[in-house]
């Protein structure tokens, strides 16, 4: 008797034993099949995303450049085929990269893509695609969250080595590594006095250079000096296929500039701010006079200098002072370059501001963040923003988990 | 005893989960976690070859500078743990039509095979020495004729059921589309160009003789001042008659783009105050009564007034086989189903000794939304009884279907003229 309930007491706990083991591990392979088919279809859906960016203009095609919603989101140029972005409608994206700006006198929010010194893209919220609108129009509102990322293929770092005379270095670089022997298209604005008006004449300096075989180049301006003058420096680079653009910016004012903001897609108005009316700053403060040109990129990676109207005029600070505004052609990329002088003193400014993001290689961060999700897809794709290559990079995580 | 059959069951179960094991098949993690290398690929290439660098590169010789460059640059446009291999095929066809692949050139940043893992995306790049291009043939040269294409742009006349443009803006359309086609190509711009046309008398020096005339203004047919004075009986349907006539004494193709073809008659000097009993003023209402007396023209019939109504309401028509056919061949993408309401009766066929030709939409109802009717001592109407607002795509097809001009294509395939450029990439640490 004993001996068959020790038998029986043994089977069952063996039984039991076994049993136990076997859900456990059962419900490890469940769940690792769960956890590894929402991934794959995160995965599969960053790779939708990133086609319905990407492969479709949206609709009205032509909405980066005008100032309505469009009905569908796609950023692919909607004059050329494949991977061709526009680099209209990336510019009206709401940057998630740069704090807001507020505007008193227009009493306006705008999206701040950060840019280096001299240069700005401020772009009135009001008008731009955020990121709940483009969710909404992808179909993935409240499923997935996503973040795009739209970067120059290849950085161009330029940087002031002398002053008197002018002098820079150049460094190109790809994503894996230095860039030797690419052909350097620059071009040096300075800022100058005019001595027929209050607003600086713009000099324009430009030559071709190569990187050695560490992707560096030395620029040299043996008969231009810095002081007391303002200049921007822009500089584009290309070997086989491969471009990128990349500036530098110098000033001789301190606290007084002017702040370009994109005020009409459409008509491609910008307005001319004083800094003082963005965020006061103790004295001296004075008006500023400026002088504005279009630079037209070609294919070629050429600038070409078109004359605005009403290019120049005086923008002044404080209550019943209003800004100025400058209208600028919107059907093809290029770059509104402003020189400005501060009152009737020897000191100078220059800003830039780009119409189509390529032209001056603006990289722009849109959507969601991703920190905190438990499993991020990526997609990696290589794109043409009119002429200049780019990588866009998007990520997608599930807000279902 | 109740121990071995436990380790029965525990056998059982053990080999339960072996077997679904060894059926729960998971999906790789690189294929759920990497990046999608193929599209990488394709887009590196097409990003590459955006200025034409990669095209002009892999029909240089293997040892020029242009590899060096094209080396540094693809993978300077790659992440890091990246890798790739480009290889560059010729493409051969042989007399017989055998196509082969030979190896030109294969770059590459990685030791040995990229690996299992790896994708690959292709293109055929074309030699930039070679134009590929299509030349249509000129109508009639086949026959030794030099064929002419007058378009009705009279700025002088207005039109009917062409809503939402203008006969300038259709002309300036038809013009884009079909002046490849012809020798020439004449905007006929007044009404008193068409009264010399209509006297025999040719613009420019052209062939007048075999034309084809392409009427824009709709319903309505432009007429020229001299003509509506000397053409008015019957509500100005003599002047279609003589239209019709001058069709068939020069061998014309006259073309009507919408609608009841020659319903009004429309000079906007002339007739400055009568309207089309729509308010559209410098047009005269014709009725059934042009068409009727065109066809009484072309078949040299004498003249007579009959205003009876002979175009049928025949609802939804859909493309011929063969106009399907040639539609692709033309690249013309009109919608190929459409509403007529003003299709010509099969009757016309006998009773003005017509033949019909190059039928656009199917009959239905023994009517004919769309076909060119020719008659057999000359002349002839291309006919597009739809209803407004006129495609007109569709009446360029109708008349290349009737012409039917022969495309010349350059072989893309031809020795020597195309590439195939293969990118391989895969990431490092995969096997």
């Amino acid at each position: 008797m004993a001996g068959s309930t020790i038998d029986h007491m043994v089977s069952v706990t063996l039984l039991v034993a076994v049993l136990l083991l076997s859900f456990g591990i059962y419900n490890q392979i469940l769940a690792s099949a769960i956890a590894y088919e929402r991934s794959r279809q995160v995965a599969m859906k960053a790779v939708d995303l990133m086609d319905a960016i990407c492969l479709s203009p949206g609709n009205p095609p032509d909405w980066g450049q005008s100032n309505c919603t469009p009905s569908s989101f796609g950023l692919q140029d909607p004059e050329s085929a494949g991977y061709v972005l526009s680099p209209f409608s990336i510019m009206r994206l709401v940057s998630s990269g740069g704090d807001m700006a507020y505007y008193p006198k227009t009493g306006m929010w705008y999206s701040n893509v950060s840019m280096g010194e001299g240069g700005y893209l401020l772009t009135p919220i009001a008008d731009c695609i955020n990121y709940t609108t483009a969710a909404r129009l992808l179909g993935v509102n409240g499923s997935y969250g996503f973040q795009l990322s739209i970067m120059p293929t290849v950085t161009v770092y330029v940087s002031e080595v002398s002053a008197d005379p002018l002098r820079f270095k150049v460094e190109v670089r790809g994503p894996g590594l230095a860039i030797g022997g690419a052909t350097l298209n620059y071009y040096l604005y300075r800022a100058i006095e005019n001595p027929e008006e209050d607003y600086p004449l713009i000099e324009t300096f430009s030559g071709i250079n190569q990187t050695d075989s560490a992707g560096l180049a030395f620029l040299e301006f043996p008969a231009v000096d810095r002081s007391p003058c303002a200049y921007s420096i822009i500089v584009y680079a290309h070997l086989g296929g491969l471009a990128g653009v990349g500036y530098a910016s110098y000033t001789s004012i301190e606290n007084n500039h002017l702040i370009p903001f994109v005020e009409s897609f459409e008509e491609g108005k910008v307005l001319l701010a004083h800094s003082w009316d963005l965020n006061t700053f103790p004295p001296p403060v004075s008006a500023l006079h400026y002088n504005a040109t279009f630079l037209l990129l070609t294919e070629d990676f050429e600038l070409r200098q078109i004359q605005l109207d009403d290019s120049s005029g005086l923008v002044n600070y404080g209550e019943g002072k209003p800004y100025r505004r400058v209208q600028i052609p919107t059907s093809e990329a290029g770059i509104l370059l402003v020189s400005y002088r501060r009152g009737d003193e020897d000191e100078y400014g220059t800003v830039m501001i780009p119409w189509g993001i390529s032209t001056l290689g603006v990289s722009v961060t849109f959507g969601g963040d991703p920190s905190g999700s438990e499993w991020v897809a990526t997609e990696l794709r290589q794109v043409i923003v009119s002429e200049m290559p780019y990588q866009v990079k998007l990520a997608v995580w599930s807000l279902e988990d | 005893m109740r121990t071995v059959e436990v380790l029965f069951v525990i056998i059982i179960i053990l080999g339960a989960f072996i077997i679904t094991t060894q059926f729960a098949v998971l999906p790789s993690p690189r294929q759920i976690f990497g990046t999608s290398l193929r599209e990488l690929a394709a887009s590196t290439l097409q990003t590459i070859d955006s200025k034409g660098e990669l095209s002009e590169t892999v029909f240089k010789s293997p040892s020029d500078i242009s590899w060096g460059l094209l080396q540094k640059a693809l993978p300077s446009s790659l992440p890091p743990n990246i890798v790739y291999n480009l290889t560059v095929f010729d493409i051969l066809t042989s007399p017989d039509g055998v196509v082969t692949y030979r190896l030109v050139k294969s770059i590459s940043d990685a030791r040995g095979d990229l690996g299992v893992g790896s994708e690959a995306a292709s293109c055929l790049v074309a030699s930039p020495e070679v134009t590929f291009s299509i030349t249509p043939e000129k109508i009639g040269e086949r026959t030794g004729k030099n064929i002419t294409l007058y378009i009705l742009n009279c700025d002088d006349s207005n039109g009917w059921w062409i809503t939402g443009y203008t006969a300038q803006t259709l002309a300036s359309d038809l013009h884009n589309m079909l002046s490849p086609y012809f020798e020439t190509t004449i905007l006929v711009n007044t009404t008193d160009q068409l009264g010399l046309l209509l006297d025999g008398t040719s613009l420019t020096g052209e062939d007048l003789e075999g034309a084809v005339v392409i009427n824009t203004c709709g319903e309505a047919v432009p007429v020229p001042s001299g003509y509506a004075e000397q053409y008015s009986a019957g509500s100005y349907a003599e002047y279609c008659y003589v239209l019709g006539q001058r069709v068939n004494q020069h061998n014309w193709t006259f073309v009507s783009i919408v609608g009841y073809p020659l319903y009004y008659v429309t000079n906007t000097v002339k007739f400055a105050d009568s309207d089309n009993t729509w308010g559209i003023y410098g047009m005269v209402h014709v009725g059934p009564a042009g068409l009727n007396a065109f066809l009484r023209g072309i078949d040299n019939q004498g003249y007579s007034y009959d205003s009876s109504w002979i175009t049928g309401d025949i609802g939804l028509v859909e493309f011929t086989s063969d106009a399907r056919d040639l539609s692709n061949y033309y690249g013309l993408y009109p919608s190929p189903y459409h509403t007529a309401t003003r299709a010509l009766p099969e009757s016309i066929e006998n009773k003005y000794n017509l033949v019909r030709q190059a039928t656009v939409f199917e009959p239905k109802g023994g009517y004919i939304a769309g076909a060119t009717f020719s008659h057999m001592n000359g002349g002839a109407l291309t006919a597009i009884g739809l209803t407004r607002i006129p495609d007109i795509r569709v009446s360029a097809l109708a008349l290349l279907m009737y012409y039917r001009p022969a495309f010349y294509r350059s072989e893309f395939g031809a020795s020597g003229t195309s590439r195939l450029v293969v990118l391989q990439l895969a990431q490092q640490g995969e096997t």
